[in-house]
C-alpha cells in the first residue's frame, strides 16, 4: 500500500505543470544563490590573507619604539570566514569583521557589511540559507497542500474507504511522496556544495561532517513542515483553505515568529547603547589602577606595596623598570573591568537566547536557523568566540610588551625604546574556531527541540490519520 | 447592477466569521506592530534624554571646577587633566550631538536598531573613521522587528490576496458564473466592480483600525496631519496594487487554486526576491572597497604621520602666522603636535573615508532608480522615509555630526595654538548641535497609484481584445 501510493504520487506529481516549474524555480534561483555566495566568500578570503599580512608587516616593521607606545599602536585581528558560510551566512553580515587590539581598551568588532549598505538589505539577500529555510518549505506547501484534500474533492475518499485500506499506509505513502523530491534536492545542493567547498584552496578547514550535521538539520526541518502541510491537508475539506492554513503556518514560523522573539527579548533583556556601556566601563576603570596615573592613591599604594615587598627604599632600586610593571597592573585592572561588563552583556545575550528557544515553540524556524549558523560557525556565539579570543589576545600581548618595558629598561625612562626587530616576536593572533562536538553540545536545547517538533509532528500526522 | 453588487458583497464579507476573525486580527496585529515601535521611540528618546542630563551636570561641574581653579583652589584632578587645557575640555566635556526620534519613528524601524543616535565628538581619543553602529544583537538585526512597516509591506497583501485569489473562479467553480452572464453587465466589469467594492471596504477597515490604534498608543496621528495623510496615501496605493495584481490574475489565470498559487508567487517575487536581487545588483555594481584593505592603509598613514610629528607641526604653524603672532610665550607641548598631527591624518584620510560614502551614494541611487520594479521597495523605502529611518536619513545625520565634529575641535584650535587657557567665561560659548531633519517628500503614493491604475487599464485593454469566452472555459 505504501510503494503503491507512492508511485502514484510521485508520477503525479512528475506529471504536474506546476510542480515542474517550481521545482525549476527553486533550482535557479539556488544556482544564482551560491554562484553569489561562493564569489563572495572567495573574494573576503582574499581580502583577508591579504589585511592579515599587510597588518603583521605594520606592526613588525614599526621601527625602534616604546613598547608601551607600540601597545598604543596597536594591532588587527581579522575574523576569517569559514568554508560553511557559503551554505549559511548566518549573523555575519551584521557583525563587525575586525577588532581593534591596544593598550588599556577592549575595542568591539567594526565594520559590519550591512552598515555600509542601504536600507533594502533589511529585506535579506538571495543566499543558500534564504532558499533553504524559506523557500524550500514555501515547495513543501506547494506540493503537498491539496495531497489529501484532493481525495476529498474527486471523490475518490470514498471509493478508498470503501476498499479498506490502512489509512496510516496511504498517508505513509503519501507522505514519503512528498519528502522524496525534497530530500533528493537537499542531498544533491549539500554534496554539490561539499564538492565545490573541498576543491577551495583552504579545504584544511572544511569538513564533511560538519556538513553531514547540517544537511540532517535542514532533512529534519523539511520533515517537520512535510508533517504540518499533511496534517492540514488532512484536517481540511477544500484545497484552497488547506494552502492558505499551511501559508499561515510558514508566514507565523518563519517570518513573523522571529520578528515577534527580536521585539519580546529585547524588551526583557535590553542592550545597553554603546554609549551607556561605554560610561559603565570607564566609571569601574576609574576606580581602580591606570598605569599612566602615577599620582593616585592606587598608585601609591602599589608603590608601597612593592617597595616593601623587596625591601628597598626606592623605585629606582627595584630590579625592573617600575613604569611597565605599573603599566601593567593597570592593564591587569583595565582587563578585569572588561571581563566583568563583557560578562553581564554575555548574560543579556544568553537570556535573550532562552527567550528564542522558548518562543521555539512556536515555530520550527528558530532551532533550525540557530543550528544551521552555528555548525557554519556564523552565529552570534562564533561571534563571541572570536571576540572573546582576541580579547585573550590583546591581554597576553600587553603582558609581553609591558614586561619587554619593566625588564630592560630603567625607571623614569619613557626614552628607552625596543630594537626594531622585537616586534616580530610577539606571536600572531591565531584563532580556532569552536569544533562541531563543543556547538553540538551548547546547542542540545535546540537539537532537543527539533527532536521534539519531529516527533509530536509525526505523532499528530499518526492521530489524525486514525480521524480521516 | 453595482448597487445590488454592493450590498451583496458588504452582506457576504459581515456574514463570514472567517473575516471576521482576520479583522480582529487584522486590529491585535496593528497593535502589537505599533507598541512595538512607539517601545523603541521611548527608548530611543529616553537613552538622548538621559544623555544629555548628564551632559548637563557635566557642565556644572567643569563650571565649578573652573571657578575654583581661578580662585586658586585645590582640585582633585590630577595635573594631566585639569579643564583649563582646552584639549581636555574638548576630550572631557563633550557635547551630544543627538538624533530625536520623529514624529512617525514608530512606523518603521528602517536603520534605526543599527545606529547609535547620539554621538558625543572629543577633541582626541575618538576612532579615526568614527564607528555610527549601536551595540544590538546581530540575531535581532538578522530578524528584524516586527513593526508597521513589515504589518503593511509583508502581511496586508497576504490578506487581499486571501480576499480576492477566487472573486470569478468562484462563481466559476460553483456554477452561478453562468446565472450572472444573464445580467447586463460585462465580465470584466463585474470583477472590477467586485474587487473595488472588497478594495473599497477593506481600505476603511484598514485605515480605521490603523487610526484607533494610533491613537490608543499614545501618539497623537492628527499632530502632524501631512505625514498621516502620506501614511493613508501609501497604504491605499500598495493595497490598490494588490487589488489590481488580483483583477488580472482573476482574469487569466483559470481555477481557485491556480490563482492563489500564481498571487502567492506574485508576493514572493516582489516582497522577497526583487528586494534582494536589487541589493545584491547594487552592491555588485557599485562594490564597497574593502574594509580591512582600509584598515591597512589607514595603518600605514598613521606610522607616517606618527613619525613626523615635529615636522608636521613645524609646517602647520608655518602656514598659520596668526599663531605664532597671538602667542608671546610660544611654547610647544604635547598637544601641538599631536592635535595637529592627528588633523592632518583627518585630511589625509578623507579621500579613503568619502569613498566609502559615495559607494553607498551610488547604491542608494540604484536602489532610487529601480525601486518601482517592486512597489514593496517603494513603499518600504517611503515609510522608512516618512519614519525618518531610512539610510538617507542616517546619512544625513552622520555627515551633520561629523561637520560638528570638526567645529568642536576647530574651536579649540586657538586655544591651543595661542597657548591661553580654558576659561569659565568659555563655557557659554562651546558649540552644540541642532539636527537637522530633512524634508520629507515622497512620491511614492502617487507612484503606487499610478501603477495600481496601470495595471487595472492593462487588464481591461488586453481582455477586450482577446477573442477567448471566459465564461464557458
Amino acid at each position: 500500500m505504501i510503494s503503491k501510493t507512492f508511485f502514484k504520487e510521485t508520477k503525479e506529481l512528475l506529471r504536474e505543470g506546476r510542480v515542474r516549474i517550481s521545482i525549476v524555480i527553486v533550482l535557479l534561483l539556488l544556482g544564482i544563490a551560491v554562484w553569489i555566495s561562493a564569489k563572495q566568500y572567495e573574494n573576503t578570503n582574499d581580502r583577508y590573507a591579504a589585511a592579515k599580512t599587510t597588518e603583521r608587516a605594520v606592526w613588525d616593521g614599526q621601527g625602534a619604539e616604546n613598547p608601551h607606545s607600540a601597545a598604543h599602536f596597536g594591532t588587527y585581528a581579522f575574523k576569517p570566514k569559514y568554508p560553511l558560510s557559503l551554505v549559511d551566512q548566518g549573523v555575519d553580515k551584521y557583525a563587525g569583521t575586525s577588532i581593534f587590539l591596544e593598550a588599556h581598551n577592549r575595542n568591539d568588532a567594526q565594520f559590519s557589511a550591512a552598515a555600509d549598505q542601504t536600507g533594502l538589505a533589511r529585506f535579506g539577500d538571495l543566499t543558500p540559507d534564504f532558499i533553504l529555510l524559506f523557500i524550500i518549505p514555501l515547495l513543501i506547501i506547494l506540493l503537498g497542500y491539496n495531497s489529501l484534500t484532493k481525495e476529498r474533492e474527486m471523490g475518490t475518499l470514498a471509493l478508498l474507504k470503501s476498499q479498506g485500506i490502512s489509512f496510516w499506509k496511504m498517508i505513509l505513502g503519501k507522505w514519503t511522496a512528498l519528502f522524496m523530491p525534497i530530500l533528493i534536492i537537499t542531498v544533491v545542493l549539500f554534496l554539490i556544495a561539499g564538492m565545490v567547498l573541498s576543491s577551495l584552496e583552504d579545504y584544511g578547514v572544511f569538513s564533511w561532517s560538519a556538513l553531514l550535521v547540517m544537511c540532517l538539520i535542514y532533512i529534519v526541518y523539511y520533515a517537520v513542515f512535510t508533517n504540518l502541510v499533511l496534517i492540514i491537508s488532512a484536517l481540511t475539506q477544500k484545497s484552497g483553505v488547506s494552502l492558505v492554513i499551511s501559508l499561515s503556518v510558514w508566514i507565523i514560523a518563519c517570518l513573523a515568529t522571529p520578528k515577534m522573539a527580536t521585539n519580546i527579548a529585547n524588551k526583557q533583556h535590553p542592550y545597553p547603547t554603546a554609549q551607556e556601556f561605554a560610561v559603565d566601563i570607564a566609571k569601574d576603570k576609574e576606580k581602580g589602577l591606570d598605569g599612566h596615573n602615577h599620582w593616585s592613591e592606587e598608585s601609591k599604594k602599589l608603590e608601597q606595596d612593592v617597595l616593601a615587598e623587596y625591601g628597598v627604599d626606592s623605585l629606582s632600586q627595584l630590579p625592573f623598570n617600575f613604569d611597565g610593571y605599573r603599566m601593567q597592573k593597570g592593564e591587569e585592572h583595565a582587563a578585569e573591568v572588561y571581563f566583568k561588563h563583557y560578562k553581564l552583556l554575555k548574560d543579556q545575550y544568553e537570556k535573550q537566547t532562552n527567550v528564542y528557544q522558548s518562543l521555539a515553540v512556536l515555530s520550527p524556524y528558530l532551532p533550525t536557523r540557530f543550528m544551521s549558523m552555528a555548525v557554519a560557525h556564523t552565529d552570534y556565539g562564533a561571534h563571541w568566540d572570536f571576540s572573546d579570543s582576541a580579547e585573550n589576545y590583546r591581554v597576553a600581548a600587553q603582558k609581553f610588551l609591558n614586561d619587554h618595558f619593566a625588564e630592560n629598561s630603567s625607571y623614569g625612562d619613557w626614552e628607552w625604546q625596543a630594537d626594531a626587530d622585537f616586534w616580530q616576536e610577539l606571536p600572531p593572533f591565531e584563532y580556532e574556531p569552536r569544533t562541531l562536538q563543543s556547538t553540538l553540545q551548547t546547542h542540545q536545547g535546540n537539537l532537543g527541540i527539533m527532536g521534539g517538533w519531529l516527533l509530536l509532528s509525526f505523532g499528530g500526522l499518526f492521530l489524525t490519520s486514525k480521524r480521516f | 447592477m453595482f448597487k445590488s453588487n454592493f450590498i451583496y458583497e458588504l452582506k457576504q464579507l459581515l456574514r463570514s466569521n472567517w473575516l471576521l476573525l482576520l479583522s480582529i486580527c487584522l486590529i491585535f496585529i496593528f497593535g502589537f506592530a505599533t507598541y512595538n515601535g512607539t517601545e523603541k521611540v521611548e527608548e530611543r528618546e529616553a537613552i538622548i534624554a538621559f544623555a544629555k542630563a548628564e551632559t548637563q551636570e557635566n557642565e556644572t561641574v567643569l563650571i565649578k571646577t573652573l571657578d575654583s581653579l581661578e580662585q586658586g583652589l585645590e582640585v582633585s584632578l590630577p595635573s594631566y587633566r585639569l579643564p583649563t587645557d582646552p584639549i581636555i575640555v574638548g576630550k572631557d566635556f563633550p557635547q551630544v550631538a543627538a538624533m530625536p526620534a520623529g514624529d512617525f519613528a514608530f512606523l518603521a524601524t528602517g536603520q534605526s536598531d543599527l545606529f547609535s543616535h547620539y554621538k558625543k565628538p572629543v577633541t582626541y581619543g575618538g576612532r579615526m573613521i568614527e564607528d555610527f553602529t549601536e551595540m544590538t544583537s546581530p540575531v535581532q538585526l538578522l530578524f528584524g522587528s516586527f513593526d508597521l512597516g513589515f504589518v503593511i509591506v509583508f502581511l496586508l497583501p497576504l490578506l487581499i490576496i486571501a480576499l480576492s485569489y477566487n472573486v470569478l473562479s468562484a462563481e466559476k467553480e460553483s456554477g452561478t458564473l453562468r446565472l450572472l452572464a444573464a445580467q447586463p453587465i460585462g465580465i470584466r466589469n463585474w470583477v472590477l466592480q467586485k474587487l473595488l467594492i472588497r478594495f473599497f471596504l477593506l481600505s476603511v477597515h484598514v485605515l480605521v483600525s490603523l487610526t484607533v490604534v494610533l491613537l490608543v498608543f499614545g501618539t497623537n496621528p492628527f499632530g502632524n496631519l501631512g505625514g498621516l495623510l502620506s501614511l493613508y496615501g501609501l497604504v491605499i496605493g500598495y493595497m490598490l496594487f494588490w487589488f489590481a495584481l488580483a483583477f488580472l490574475v482573476n482574469l487569466w489565470v483559470g481555477s481557485s487554486a491556480k490563482n492563489a498559487l500564481a498571487m502567492l508567487g506574485l508576493w514572493i517575487g516582489f516582497v522577497l526576491l526583487v528586494p534582494s536581487i536589487l541589493n545584491q545588483m547594487g552592491t555588485a555594481l557599485y562594490p564597497m572597497p574593502s574594509r580591512t584593505l582600509m584598515i591597512n592603509d589607514l595603518r600605514a598613514m598613521k606610522a607616517d604621520v606618527v613619525q613626523r610629528q615635529d615636522e608636521i607641526l613645524d609646517g602647520f604653524l608655518r602656514d598659520h602666522p596668526e599663531y605664532a603672532i597671538n602667542d608671546t610665550t610660544q611654547t610647544r607641548n604635547f598637544w601641538h603636535s599631536y592635535i595637529t598631527s592627528l588633523n592632518l591624518l583627518r585630511e589625509e584620510a578623507k579621500p579613503i573615508i568619502d569613498n566609502y560614502d559615495r559607494q553607498l551614494k551610488n547604491q542608494q541611487d540604484w536602489v532610487n532608480t529601480y525601486k518601482w520594479l517592486s512597489p514593496s521597495v517603494t513603499l518600504q523605502e517611503a515609510l522608512n522615509k516618512l519614519a525618518g529611518n531610512a539610510s538617507s536619513d542616517y546619512e544625513n545625520y552622520r555627515k551633520q555630526v561629523l561637520l560638528f565634529s570638526e567645529e568642536w575641535r576647530d574651536h579649540f584650535s586657538p586655544f591651543l595654538y595661542n597657548n591661553t587657557a580654558f576659561a569659565k567665561a568659555d563655557v557659554a560659548n562651546l558649540p552644540t548641535f541642532e539636527y537637522k531633519k530633512s524634508e520629507y517628500r515622497s512620491l511614492a503614493p502617487l507612484v503606487l497609484l499610478l501603477i495600481a491604475t496601470g495595471l487595472f487599464g492593462f487588464g481591461f485593454l488586453v481582455s477586450s481584445t482577446s477573442k477567448s469566452n471566459i465564461i464557458t472555459i
